[in-house]
């Protein structure tokens, strides 16, 4: 066996060997599709709609979903880095672009998984509970954007924790990024134009059936966007290991 | 085999690590000894490829080690026994460290089995003591059955039986034909672990010699002497005139440093001084490392103040 598929199934036994990794994607699909169910459920009868754009209400639960996912991508190195597991991992594999590799390329594929489960779900919870056509013809995009936008996360939150070396920094900044800084200011005009660039942002607008006269970009060029902010976190990560070996 | 050549290491201008040339060879425990600070760790990491040298190069087994294939087979390294995540079981933990090196599966019981972990393989590490984290840690690094192994204080927090074990199997490895380094501050453990030393201070190689002919080169002699009439004995050695370099210890005995026996006899028996002890000790390997790092010991102090 050679040495690549042999750096990444030590990475797949990490991830299923620790209890605190695996159950992040399964939380993040459970509340994927169990807030768009939920939601739908509580008011599709009274309102009938949650929203008039399908794809908000397809991806509510998403909202909660991602907070897993943030964090499986801080915590995937980011433990290694503040248990110093990373010098194990790293005298078992030297060659720091293998190991930083098969971690980026069993992220990608949790996060595709999770994608295309996670999006599957919400669609079928949503047809269940709210009697809305989704089908519309941005559905294909959307449910694209739904199975990349979580690989997308958890990619670009590996590499900006690789790029810190630093679980509880990475963190700390992620998780009011994401999660407040990016919703609530990005509704606020002055300061959107800014922040619409924001990766999950940017990546979210791709769900969206409806068009938002605020973005100065599309649907697909949003998903653009966080596909480039995404590689552009993973890349400066590797660099920033390999600065951090002195 | 480990070679280390000219090793060099400077972090922000400061040097830890100064032209430091040693070798480990196989069949022999090389004690690797200095006080805290000195290098030893830094050193590992280098030959590791942790951390990149500032200038010079280790080999191990002919190659930088960043360069071999599946280099568990070839190098077994335990650094520091907390490095691990807490959440995986013993078991877990060398799963990983098993496929990552394509090693076979059935390694992993084996190696648990010769720490002495098996009945705690399917146990979480959280709940391990240091001495159960040292032992998983060298099952770790026997996993790929290495003819070269790494060791940074090994000891540390083992308990007495603990301690005896990995002196065993440490003899045992290099009995094997494996060269085995081995960190450690504990210089009476080292005495016993040892057959060769390999001493640094301040980054730079202080000695490099078998364990015996270090002790012989850097310890004193000492003669200890007791009389009849300890007053006599005292008004003698305390007095001037002998040229003896004694100093007086407890219960009225003398220790004469740099002599020998038959001339302290000679000159008690001169005076009229009855003797009822004289021996001849032998400084221990950790006075000799004392007095030998003393240097070091002192730059640091300074440094501190």
């Amino acid at each position: 066996m050679s040495a690549v598929p042999q750096a990444f199934r030590a990475e797949r036994i990490k991830l299923t060997t620790l209890r605190s990794l695996w159950v992040t994607p399964l939380l993040s699909v459970l509340l994927t599709v169990g807030a768009t169910a939920a939601v739908g459920a509580a008011l599709g009868d009274k309102d009938r709609n949650l929203t008039d754009d399908p794809g908000v209400g397809v991806f509510y639960g998403l909202n909660f979903g991602q907070a897993a996912m943030v964090a499986f991508g801080v915590l995937l190195i980011g433990q290694e880095f503040n248990t110093r597991m990373i010098d194990v991992s790293r005298t078992a594999v030297p060659r720091l672009g293998r190991l930083y590799g098969a971690k980026l390329a069993l992220a990608a594929l949790i996060g595709l998984g999770a994608g295309a489960v996670g999006t599957a779900g919400a669609y079928a919870g949503y047809a269940a509970t709210v009697p809305a056509d989704w089908h519309g013809p941005a559905f294909a995009r959307a449910a694209t954007a739904g199975v990349l936008y979580p690989a997308f996360l958890v990619v670009f939150c590996l590499g900006v924790t690789a790029l810190f070396g630093n679980l509880t920094a990475a963190m700390g900044l992620l998780t009011p990024t994401v999660f407040l800084l990016s919703p609530l200011l990005g509704g606020v005009p002055g300061l959107r134009e800014v922040f619409q660039f924001l990766p999950d942002r940017a990546g979210q607008y791709a769900l969206h059936y409806a068009d938002d006269p605020h973005l100065v970009y599309g649907h697909w060029t949003g998903l653009a966007i966080m596909a480039l902010w995404t590689a552009l976190a993973a890349y400066g990560g590797l660099r920033a290991m390999q600065r951090r070996t002195k | 085999m480990i070679e280390i050549q000219g090793l060099t290491k400077e972090y922000d201008g400061r040097r830890v690590v100064d032209a430091l040339s040693f070798e480990v060879r196989p069949g022999v425990v090389t004690g690797f000894l200095g006080p805290n600070g000195a290098g030893k760790s830094t050193t590992m990491r280098l030959v590791l490829g942790l951390d990149r040298p500032t200038a010079g190069q280790a080999l191990v087994n002919g190659r930088p080690y960043a360069q071999l294939t599946e280099p568990l087979r070839q190098v077994g390294a335990l650094l520091d026994a907390h490095a691990l995540h807490g959440g995986r079981t013993a078991q877990g933990h060398l799963r990983w460290l098993a496929a990552s090196n394509g090693l076979p599966a059935r390694r992993v019981g084996e190696v648990l089995a010769q720490v002495g972990l098996a009945d705690v393989a399917g146990r979480r590490i959280r709940g391990f003591s240091l001495g159960m984290r040292q032992r998983l840690g060298v099952a770790a690094a026997l996993l790929g059955d290495p003819p070269v192994l790494l060791l940074d204080e090994p000891v540390n927090g083992l308990d007495p039986e603990g301690i005896r074990w990995i002196r065993t199997l440490l003899r045992e490895l290099a009995t094997e034909g494996r060269a085995v380094l081995v960190s450690s501050h504990l210089m009476t453990e080292m005495a016993l672990t040892a057959d060769h030393l390999v001493v640094i201070g301040r980054g730079r190689l202080l000695a490099d010699a078998a364990t015996s002919e270090f002790i012989d080169r850097h310890g004193r002699t000492r003669v200890r002497v007791r009389a009849v009439d300890a007053a006599k004995l005292a008004a003698l050695l305390g007095g001037p005139g002998h040229g003896l370099d004694a100093v007086e210890a407890e219960g009225g005995a003398w220790e004469v440093t740099g002599a020998e026996p038959e001339r302290i006899a000679a000159l008690a028996a001169a005076n009229g001084v009855v003797l009822y002890e004289i021996a001849v000790q032998q400084d221990s390997l950790e006075e000799a490392f004392m007095r030998m790092t003393a240097d070091s010991v002192e730059y640091r102090a300074e440094a501190a103040a």
